[in-house]
């Protein structure tokens, strides 16, 4: 093992690993440090309850689990080399990330020994992770913050995909343990923050994607051509085949999930999402395709166990959506204003905007205001910045009570959508 | 195929994740079995070292036999690893039935698949008649005797120490699951322009 109270990535290590054997020192980390382990990657348990293919998981995660433990039970140094320069481990918890079910999902087949042996590879695969955001492991074993930053961020042991899939894993049980390790990824790399910043678009495309699979927006390169008269109209939530609809809607259910998890444990990144007018789209998003959708899985005829299953995943899409808008609300205007912030002023001017622009979106707002009432927020405002334009309040207090009226809606009655 | 999901679409379409670039090919089970009989082979026990145990333990009278009972489990390994491997490999597989049933009262369902772990598909009868000669060779010298060096060859393992990174982290398996929400408005009666 290299020697103590250095940092890692300035050890070296004394062996006879050069070409024939001869003597040579090489950094501590390094790829000929690294054993040839050959990880395989994670498959899902398998959807039918079937001997044969309980057996095969079973036989498949036992390699992985196994695997895995070895890795958490390696020294500092050598977890560092495998985790740098073994492909095959990366694309193991890689392939994890993307493949193991969400607990929100359809659970796949009901064995218990796959739902154990599930639970020891979910347990090493966080475990895993976490070593990797942990740069210093005790006052012997660690790494210089920055190179680690430039470690995690080159060799891709960390990306936005990854984190949100983490949180969207592990968050719900792990938020703080998963809160550090987040905030030292995006301390000690701050190009996590720039690479944030350049997902958000393709979220909000995700957005798009879901409401012109709903029919409830044009593509923008074939809104501007004329249809044929012999063209079908495309499909809506009302008409599309009852599988694409359930898989719209699961896919909605976890777009707003994951969004929601990544901001609930890393609510930092809130301002990234605003930088892009996050809120206006999620409003807007949410009118559009809320009302219309809820109306299709209402009136269409389905088998009642699937009706009511897609009825829960859109109301818990909506409240997530809900969520997400107040998390960004709270964390980007109420709270620097009631900590007392610098830019205390246009704090409390975007907060009014952010609601002003709630006020067209009606189904929206009254959705919103059940959870977080706007009211209790301008209260909150008025106290910590008394000389607040009382009319612009009362202007937005009205509009409230208006978009009740308009979806017939009584203020007082929860009533979820 | 999993479900559509956001993370999915975001490695699609954004430039923040690695593109599938990697040189290596994935592994598959034959590959990885190969790979852990050679690391089996490395670690701890070795069939030289339970040779020399039985040798040494026993009396002089009784080497004779147990040399043939230890031929008898070298046979076995090489019907199950396949009769062209190589004398390492069968050795090797040697050692590893021998560590899965000294301490057992059966080949039951944990050992067989620990077997087929390592090797894969193999012919059942080989492992019983091995697992009666492992058993006659431990009754012969004592199973605390036998269990004591083993474990003496294997506790160089790093993780049979227990040394695992998180071990002392408490770890919550909650996950994310669909928000307890109030009946859809047709089972509470309160959709009246429901038209099935």
């Amino acid at each position: 093992m290299a020697s103590a109270k250095v940092p890692l990535d300035e050890q070296h290590i004394t062996g006879s690993t050069g070409p024939a054997g001869r003597e040579c020192t090489l950094p501590a980390l390094h790829p000929d440090h690294k054993e040839e382990r050959c990880f395989l990657p994670y498959k899902p348990p398998p959807v039918d309850s079937s001997a044969a293919h309980i057996e095969e998981f079973l036989e498949h995660a036992h390699f992985v689990s196994e695997d895995l433990e070895w890795l958490l039970s390696l020294p500092h140094d050598k977890f560092w080399c495998q985790a740098v320069f073994d492909e095959s481990l990366q694309k193991c918890l890689d392939s994890y990330l993307r493949h193991a079910p969400r607990a929100l999902e359809p659970p796949s087949c009901s064995s218990l020994a796959v739902a154990e042996m599930q639970r020891s590879v979910h347990r090493s695969v966080f475990m895993v992770f976490l070593r990797m955001a942990t740069h210093k492991e005790s006052k012997e074993h660690f790494i210089t913050p920055a190179v680690f930053g430039e470690i995690i961020y080159n060799n891709f042991l960390f990306d936005i995909p990854k984190i949100l899939d983490l949180c969207v894993l592990f968050g719900k049980g792990n938020s703080q343990l998963l809160h550090k390790m987040i905030e030292n990824i995006f301390t000690q790399q701050p190009s996590y923050y720039s690479d944030l910043n350049e997902t958000i678009p393709s979220v909000l495309q995700v957005l798009d994607t879901i409401l012109e699979r709903f029919g409830l927006q044009s593509e923008p390169a074939t809104a501007l051509e004329p249809l044929k008269l012999t063209a079908h109209s495309r499909p809506t939530a009302h008409t599309m085949p009852q599988e694409d609809l359930l898989d719209l809607v699961m896919y909605l259910c976890d777009t707003c999930t994951t969004l929601h998890s990544f901001l609930d444990i890393f609510p930092e990144a809130c301002r990234t999402f605003q930088a892009h007018g996050f809120l206006s789209r999620l409003s807007s998003f949410y009118e559009l395709a809320v009302p219309d959708v809820e109306k299709a899985v209402r009136k269409r005829n389905f088998d009642k166990s699937v009706q009511e299953d897609l009825w829960k995943r859109l109301a818990h899409s909506c409240k997530k959506m809900v969520e997400i808008a107040h998390l960004i609300v709270q964390h980007t205007c109420l709270q620097p204003i009631l900590e007392g912030a610098e830019n205390i002023q246009s704090c409390v001017e975007e907060l009014l905007q952010h609601f002003s622009t709630f006020l067209q979106e009606k189904r929206f707002l009254t959705d919103y205001d059940e959870e977080f009432p706007v009211a209790d927020d301008i209260s909150l405002l008025q106290q910590a910045f008394p000389h607040l334009d009382e009319t612009r309040t009362s202007y937005l207090l009205e509009g409230v009570d208006s978009a009740y009226e308009s979806v017939g809606r009584k203020k007082s009655g929860a009533h979820p959508p | 195929m999993p479900p559509p999901r956001l993370t999915g679409a975001l490695r699609s379409f954004s430039t923040v994740s690695r593109q599938d670039d990697f040189t290596q090919e994935e592994f598959d089970l034959k590959a990885k079995r190969l790979k852990r009989q050679e690391q089996f082979s490395r670690e701890g026990l070795t069939w030289q070292k339970i040779v020399q145990f039985f040798t040494q333990h026993l009396e002089k009278k009784e080497q004779q036999a147990v040399t043939q009972e230890l031929k008898s489990i070298l046979q076995c390994a090489k019907q199950i690893v396949g009769v062209d491997t190589g004398q390492d490999t069968i050795e090797s597989a040697a050692v590893f039935l021998f560590q899965t049933l000294h301490n057992k009262d059966q080949v039951g369902h944990e050992e067989t698949q620990a077997i087929r772990q390592m090797f894969g598909p193999f012919p059942g009868s080989a492992v019983e008649s091995c697992y009666s000669t492992v058993s006659h060779m431990v009754t012969s010298v004592g199973e605390s005797q036998v269990e004591a060096f083993v474990r003496t060859q294997n506790g160089s393992r790093a993780w049979d120490r227990g040394a695992i990174f998180g071990r002392n982290i408490a770890f919550s398996f909650d996950g994310y699951t669909l928000d307890s929400l109030d009946p859809p408005p047709w089972l509470d009666g309160t959709d009246e322009g429901l038209d099935f």
